[in-house]
């Protein structure tokens, strides 16, 4: 293998000047059909830099990244190696000009060992070709994962290996075909606290080998912290960059044009466009004593029981608890897609459903935590999507009919409504952003117009612009009537959104927090304490 | 990935029309072997005539799979269908009725016996919860097995003097008279090599009635919309609310009822029922004008006038080897490379 040049990072740091700039992105323009996602972005990768991409999700920061590692292909602009434009038309063209990525879902064939992994595609064989040299292919995997400081066993089957290990193997991977620009998707989303740290010394130890690393997160602290520029991406346009001082080195502040010092909040406001005050909108009142949902000694059976909860129309009641806890489960044996012990009763009267169409019948309407698999049908057109739940009102002729132009109306008036991008609601609705999608899973049961809307995980896998969209569309319906309660694993999201919040623990409910106590500081400490069944403190003490 | 190519583009349009490129290229190539062997309209009248059971199978086929099922019953159902329908008329012909109402009670039994095998395909699926393949599997052997013991493994015969032939070739006239010449009739219209007006079969104008109903419903109907959801992912159908058995249901049960009335159309034409030969390999030439047709055999997606058009290049392909004296037994080999052509074609356009 051919080892990075090791002259820049050893040099001292007055005399490196500016370093080679290794990749560059010169006016990039990339159209989907109906949208454009990137328009004439510019950025250059530099040797012994990591260069963060920041922005919302749609921002245009994963299609810049499938540009510069050659899954796609720019409608518009060129990439340049080296200062040279060249065009991949194949990620195996971009990995062999030495430019790979890091994919957020890791691709390891499960079946093969680590040393077969790492040397994927590049075998070391024997006399003439006709096998596969293990113990040297074992020996190259073992030198490259000890560059990362990494002591896994080669032969280890790489279906076997935790999240963080198969990172490490993919990153091995990489230099196994001697890249010298990694390129980093969302990394650490997938690493616990530790891991994470690990890996964010890791990068700045291949930087330091005179590497241009590319790093997409959305944890603007790890950006804070490790990145030596800054490249912010808000509808598929350069918004801002912002660049550590060379000569200073890493450990000094981000800075932007004009010399000012950059924090995470800087950041936070340039992928927004806009100052980020509160994101969560002001509570209102329960509009009415009676009761709109009601369970008492209600479960799913097998993973719930024994829960007794009310709510009023108008009230948002949240749902806190550890994943596992039977949150989702519950829920779901509320609208008949589980079966169900206890009573419930909607509007006083005792139901039982049998499926989610005779819940939302009477009034009772569940989105699904699991946007792509459950929630949403992402191969049908965002119309289809939108109109799936209520299409009985689009219907002439008992159904021998579904008049198109009224379920586009429809659709048409939730886009204004929700602010949701989409251009053409014809396309599968898999062609929007997180946010957008989240909106329409929102927008399609509120169109069905329920009493009780059961949330799970209302921002998952959306934007911070977004989510403080869906927290006032959520808290507009409550205020029009709606009971509403949502499931969510943030806890800042269900203190900031939720009038009380009840806790799971192990298939029951192990407590509740009054919107008195969801003021207090110590709520969140509180609601985690409820959660894993650590003992709640005195009153008096956490006062 | 999306990418912009010029290939890539051509590839698109390739997947989304390749199956009427493929249409058009083998009726140029069989207009200039066959010249007007092939280009008559006695011979595309044949053609559509011995092709419309099969299409009709086909079709409902394609209402199956986009609910990302499949029914390997098909061909046993047309078989047990057909042998209760005649068996059915015979007795009744037997007993002293009218031909008409024998006739017509045979048919309507025909085809009640075929939604009575399709619902019960139907049940095994969604209250039995066993696999559409394995579970039509089971029928391909039972339907067929059944009809084979009715007769013993022989023909049966109708007992219908004239109308049940009447009904499998009799149809439209497409010429009429328009005078005479020294005695003889002359005739405006299609006419026969024969010089006889031509006739559009019952069975073809039935075929393209169920096409134009079957699109209606896959594109413009609430269980159509019903279907494309379920196939497209069953579990984001019910947390939609929609009643997915039910739809699962109708699906196998229409199924059933066009296999009854292909069964109808096959016994009429032949005006007998051949227990051992009738139906036998039509789930395999059905699904392939499907997958020829371009639907997804993952479900979730269709279009019934791609299996229409797969329908007809089956049919123009054994058309033109017959014409060209080629061995039957190669027929096969010929469908086989199509099919695996069209799907090579078509793969990779809905991921």
């Amino acid at each position: 293998m051919v080892l990075p040049p090791r002259s820049i990072s050893d040099a001292p740091p007055e005399s490196r000047g500016i370093p080679r700039v290794l990749l560059a992105a010169d006016a990039v323009v990339v159209d989907y059909p109906g949208v454009r996602a990137l328009d004439r972005v510019s950025a250059e990768f530099r040797a012994g830099e990591i260069h963060a991409i920041v922005g919302e999700n749609g921002a245009g920061k994963s299609t810049l990244m499938k540009v510069l590692s050659g899954s796609v292909r720019p409608t518009a602009g060129a990439v340049r190696v080296a200062g040279a434009a060249r065009t991949f038309n194949a990620p195996s063209e971009a990995i062999r000009a030495g430019i790979a990525m890091v994919h957020q879902e890791l691709n390891l064939v499960p079946t093969l060992d680590v040393a077969e992994n790492v040397c994927l595609g590049r075998e070391s064989v024997g006399a003439f070709g006709l096998r596969v040299d293990r113990r040297r292919q074992r020996a190259r995997a073992t030198e490259l994962l000890a560059m990362l400081g990494s002591s896994l066993d080669p032969t280890r089957a790489a279906g076997d290996l935790s999240v963080a290990e198969a990172q490490f193997v993919e990153i091995a991977k990489c230099l196994a075909s001697d890249a010298q620009v990694l390129i980093f998707d969302e990394p650490t989303a997938v690493l616990g606290e530790h891991e994470a740290e690990r890996l964010l010394s890791l990068l700045g130890r291949l930087r330091d080998e005179g590497r241009a690393i590319v790093f997409i997160s959305h944890h603007l602290d790890e950006v804070v912290a490790i990145a030596d520029r800054v490249t912010v991406l808000r509808d598929g346009a350069l918004v801002q960059s912002f660049a550590r001082d060379h000569v200073a080195g890493h450990g000094a502040p981000l800075r932007d044009a004009l010399g000012a010092a950059v924090d995470e909040a800087r950041i936070a406001n340039a992928m927004v466009g806009r100052e980020l005050g509160s994101i969560y909108p002001p509570k209102g009142a329960a509009v009415s004593e009676e009761l709109a949902i009601e369970l008492v000694g209600f479960g799913a059976v097998g993973r719930s029981r024994g829960i007794s909860l009310a709510v009023r129309p108008g009230e948002i009641v949240g749902v806190a608890g550890l994943v596992g806890s039977g949150r989702t489960e519950t829920a779901e044996a509320m609208v008949g897609l589980r079966r169900r012990e206890g009573v419930l009763r909607v509007g006083g009267r005792e139901v039982s459903f049998p499926g989610a169409r005779e819940a939302l019948r009477a009034g009772v309407a569940y989105v699904s935590e699991d946007r792509k698999g459950r929630g949403l049908h992402v191969s049908l057109p965002s119309v289809a999507n939108m109109t799936l739940p209520s299409l009985e009102r689009h219907v002439r002729a008992g159904g021998l009919s579904v008049d198109g132009a009224s379920e586009r109306a429809v659709t048409a008036r939730w886009i204004e409504a929700f602010s949701i991008r989409c251009a053409r609601p014809d396309l599968p609705i898999s062609s929007l952003s997180g946010g957008n999608q989240q909106k329409f899973a929102l927008a399609r049961w509120i169109e069905a117009a329920p009493r009780v809307l059961v949330i799970d995980e209302p921002t998952r896998g959306v934007d911070v612009g977004a989510k403080g969209e869906i927290y006032r569309i959520v808290a507009d319906l409550a205020a029009k009537g709606l009971a509403c309660i949502v499931i969510s694993s943030e806890l800042p999201e269900l203190i900031g959104l939720a009038h009380r919040v009840v806790v799971m623990r192990n298939g029951r409910l192990a407590g509740e927090l009054s919107r008195e106590k969801l003021a207090r500081r110590d709520c969140e400490e509180r609601i985690v304490r409820i959660a894993s069944g650590l003992p709640e403190q005195e009153e008096g003490a956490a006062a | 990935m999306s990418s912009h190519r010029p290939l890539a583009t051509v590839q698109r349009m390739l997947e989304k029309w390749g199956v009427l490129v493929a249409f058009a290229l083998l009726f140029i190539v069989s207009t200039a072997k066959q010249g007007t062997d092939f280009v008559s309209p006695e011979n595309f009248r044949t053609m559509l005539n011995s092709n419309a059971a099969v299409g009709v199978l086909a079709v409902g086929m394609t209402l199956v799979i986009v609910s990302a099922g499949i029914d390997l019953s098909v061909g046993s159902i047309v078989v047990l269908a057909a042998a209760l329908g005649t068996t059915a008329m015979n007795a009744l012909v037997g007993a002293g009725w009218s031909e008409g109402s024998a006739v017509l009670l045979g048919a309507g039994c025909t085809v009640l016996a075929g939604l009575a095998a399709g619902a019960i395909n139907g049940s095994l699926v969604v209250f039995g919860r066993i696999a559409p393949f394995i579970a039509t599997l089971g029928g391909l052997a039972a339907y067929r097995s059944m009809a084979l013991a009715i007769a013993d493994a022989g023909e049966i015969r109708s007992q219908s003097p004239t109308l049940f032939a009447k009904l499998g070739r009799g149809g439209i006239p497409l010429a009429w008279e328009s005078g005479s010449v020294d005695g003889q009739t002359v005739y405006t219209g299609l006419l026969n090599a024969g010089g006889k007006p031509l006739t559009l079969t019952y069975s073809i104008i039935i075929f393209f009635a169920v096409a134009i109903a079957a699109q209606w419903l896959l594109s413009m109907s609430r269980f159509g919309r019903h279907l494309i959801a379920v196939g497209a992912n069953e579990t984001a159908a019910r947390y939609a609310g929609l009643a997915v058995g039910w739809v699962r249901f109708r699906a196998y049960a229409l199924m059933g009822l066009l296999a009854g009335l292909a069964g109808l159309m096959q016994s009429s034409r032949m005006n007998s029922v051949s227990t051992s030969g009738l139906g036998v390999g039509n789930e395999l030439d059905a699904i392939a004008a499907v997958v020829i047709g371009g639907t997804s055999l993952r479900g979730g997606f269709g279009r019934v006038w791609g299996t229409v058009v797969g329908v007809l290049i089956l049919g123009m392909i054994t058309n033109i080897l017959t014409i060209s004296n080629v061995s039957p037994y190669w027929q096969g080999a010929v469908k086989g490379a199509v099919i695996v052509l069209a799907v090579l074609v078509q793969r990779g356009s809905r991921e």
